[in-house]
């Protein structure tokens, strides 16, 4: 590859971090609009219009990162005159928590992966329900698996509608295709992290609840069920073998990139769809992403993930919030949310040809949309972990034994 | 106008400052201390007194990262007075365009984030496709392999970082050698190795200690290095405190953590800073 070319891919690359972004911000707030803000805010509250100023205040979302892509939150400002701010998680349990403790009168909007929804987030009065006379009909819109009564939208007894799906893919582990066959990844599965010769071949992204789920798999645990004290020490047993065996750890899906492209490691686990897309739209085409085709979760060895977007249960309820969880899924909205912060990810709204015929021959490939159904077969939808707190200790503790 | 008592002067002056750092540190620090005490994974600042976190902190492996971040704290910090010492000397010596083309050169980096620097070195050190790598090969066909994601790279981007904390004190600090008392050493007889024993270390220790414990307490608390150029080959400490917090949710053995970090720094701090004459420094 020249140098030069390749360099400029890789800074191009990097530009796309998503993570570089990542940590508070009050997305599309300039100075002058917060001037604004701040001059109407005092005029309403001196003329006493307390519904007046929740009608001002910016719709607050906690969320993954592309719904505080600029593009959204310009539109969202052009078409309502309404202002975002907005706050990417850390991980889902960290939110939840964060819920928990107070934070329903900060946010109007949460976006976290399934469970939470059914799990936690409604049995504990954190969101509201949606009415599904508005809001059934979106479902309709999406692929099959999502029809309704779709089971992660809705609460446990299916009488509330919890939420809006959008964006979702499997999540496990990419390969560099030129040194390993997506076939033989496929058909071995976790087993590449545990055979010797790929010792100090890979690279581990640091995305800590996903590694503690990895590694069940690798250790041929459900994550998602019960586990045995057998299985805790088979855990332990396999966490320090591929802690310690991981050339590599790292919060940033760049440097795993980078690495594999230099030749430094062979492939990486967690990752998927969203830590290979953009990469392989700049061409780089030998970073693919593998969902196993079996495991040890119900005989799937996949992990799929699907985004859940709620109302926040806010005392002072915004009352833009219905039409923004609606809004999201209209095409315009739904590309960008699709591309969000220079990621490409795929979206349950894509099913509507309106919204797929947008898509490029070259981001289908990058998405693997030829594979995508098949992936999404092979997984098991996300679920919370049992004794997720005894497993992350012994994830952790193998961290620490890396010297 | 009634002029201000001169003895009240002093305190009121402190007052906003000693404000601050009471709300902004010290009752923080009284929190961390207390929720340190607090049950595993509880959030509540009542759940009953226990020292089980300390425990945990010294049974459950946590001392393999303390020990690499002293091991780095005290490598960095004595690598960085080696090399920073004869630069100081020279500078300090030479109050000319070329000090001052070389304080820039020096100070330069401090003003690009910590982060970009090290992901530029990151990109330097590359195997193959990367800068020195790559160009070695390209200009005299030389195959060379890398320390990227090694602890050599951790200490590498440790010594880079915190190089210009170490050599601007120590500047200040040989400012204070008198030049005559040197050149009366010599004059004396003293060997080069007299001089500096004699005469320049202690003259300049001041300066030396100051940006000795800079480097120290910073290095002590680095991660990004660790991350970025080492590939988190060791964790380190302030890792190990970040995961307790976030993604475990256990906020009382992270503080355990913090406040053992907070001892041995003090530990090393205070009778280092006993050691100072600030006054003399300062020349006052």
């Amino acid at each position: 590859m020249h140098p030069t070319s390749f360099e400029n891919r890789l800074r191009r690359h990097a530009a796309r971090n998503p993570l570089r972004d990542m940590g508070l911000r009050s997305a599309g707030m300039t100075r002058r609009a917060l001037l604004g803000s701040i001059a109407a805010a005092g005029a309403l509250a001196a003329t006493g219009g307390s519904r007046a100023f929740a009608q001002e205040r910016p719709l607050s979302l906690l969320t993954w990162d592309p719904y505080t892509d600029p593009r959204l939150v310009d539109m969202w400002q052009q078409e309502t005159g309404g202002q975002i701010r907005s706050e990417i998680h850390i991980s889902d349990p960290t939110s939840v928590n964060r819920l928990r403790a107070g934070e329903t009168a900060v946010w109007d909007f949460v976006n976290l992966n399934n469970p939470w929804a059914r799990e936690q987030l409604w049995p504990e009065q954190l969101i509201r329900d949606l009415p599904q006379d508005r809001f059934e009909p979106l479902y309709a819109q999406m692929k099959e698996k999502f029809a309704p009564p779709y089971k992660w939208a809705m609460s446990k007894d299916s009488e509330h509608l919890l939420g809006v799906v959008q964006r979702y893919e499997t999540f496990d582990f990419v390969v560099n295709s030129d040194v390993i066959s997506p076939q033989l990844a496929k058909d071995e599965g976790w087993d590449l992290f545990n055979n010797p010769d790929f010792a100090g071949r890979y690279g581990i992204l640091a995305y800590e609840d996903w590694n503690v789920m990895d590694i069940c798999m690798g250790a041929g645990i459900h994550p998602f069920k019960e586990k045995t004290a057998a299985d805790l020490e088979t855990f332990g047993e396999t966490a320090m073998r591929w802690c310690t065996n991981a050339k590599l750890v790292t919060t940033d899906f760049v440097q795993l990139n980078l690495a594999i492209l230099n030749g430094d490691i062979d492939l990486y686990f967690t990752g998927g769809t969203y830590t290979t897309s953009s990469a392989r739209m700049e061409g780089l085409s030998n970073l693919h992403a593998v969902t196993p085709a079996r495991g040890p979760a119900d005989g799937k060895g996949g992990i799929n993930w699907i985004e859940l977007n709620s109302a926040v249960n806010n005392p002072d309820p915004h009352p833009r919030i219905l039409d923004y969880l609606e809004w999201i899924t209209t095409p315009d909205a739904a590309w960008i949310v699709s591309h969000g912060n220079g990621n490409l990810q795929p979206v349950s709204q894509m099913s509507q040809p309106e919204l797929f015929s947008r898509y490029t021959a070259e981001e289908l490939d990058a998405l693997q949309w030829d594979e995508f159904d098949e992936r999404i077969a092979n997984a098991v939808e996300f679920d919370i972990v049992p004794q997720y707190d005894a497993l992350y200790d012994l994830y952790t503790k193998a961290m620490r034994a890396r010297s | 106008m009634a002029s201000l008592d001169p003895r009240k002067a002093g305190p009121l002056a402190m007052a906003p400052v000693a404000a601050l750092l009471v709300v902004g540190f010290l009752v923080p620090l009284v929190l961390v201390a207390w929720l340190s005490l607090m049950p595993e994974r509880t959030f509540g600042l009542d759940a009953g007194l226990t020292l089980a976190n300390y425990a945990t902190a010294f049974e459950d492996g946590y001392i393999v990262p303390l020990g690499w971040s002293l091991f780095f704290a005290a490598a960095t910090t004595a690598i960085c007075l080696l090399v920073a010492w004869p630069m100081a000397k020279t500078l300090a010596r030479r109050g000319s365009a070329f000090a001052l083309v070389v304080t820039i050169l020096v100070a330069l980096p401090i003003f690009v984030s910590e982060s970009v620097r090290l992901f530029g070195t990151a990109l330097f050190l590359m195997p193959r496709g990367g800068i020195l790598a790559g160009s070695l090969n390209a200009l005299f066909g030389f195959q060379v392999g890398s320390i990227l994601y090694t602890k050599t790279a951790t200490l590498l981007g440790l010594v880079y970082v915190y190089l210009p904390f170490a050599l601007f004190p120590m500047i200040l600090g040989l400012s204070q050698v008198p030049r005559d008392q040197v050149e009366a050493a010599r004059d004396l007889g003293a060997s080069r190795w007299q001089v500096l024993r004699e005469v320049e270390l202690p003259n300049a220790m001041p300066g030396l200690l100051i940006g000795g414990l800079l480097v120290f307490v910073l290095a002590f608390g680095a991660n990004t290095e660790a991350n970025i150029l080492g590939g988190q080959s060791v964790a380190v400490i302030t890792k190990s405190i970040d995961q307790r917090f976030s993604y475990a949710q256990d906020w009382p053995l992270g503080s355990a953590l913090t406040i053992l970090v907070c001892a041995i720094t003090a530990a090393v701090v205070f009778p280092v800073l006993e050691r100072i004459d600030l006054d003399r420094l300062l020349r006052r």
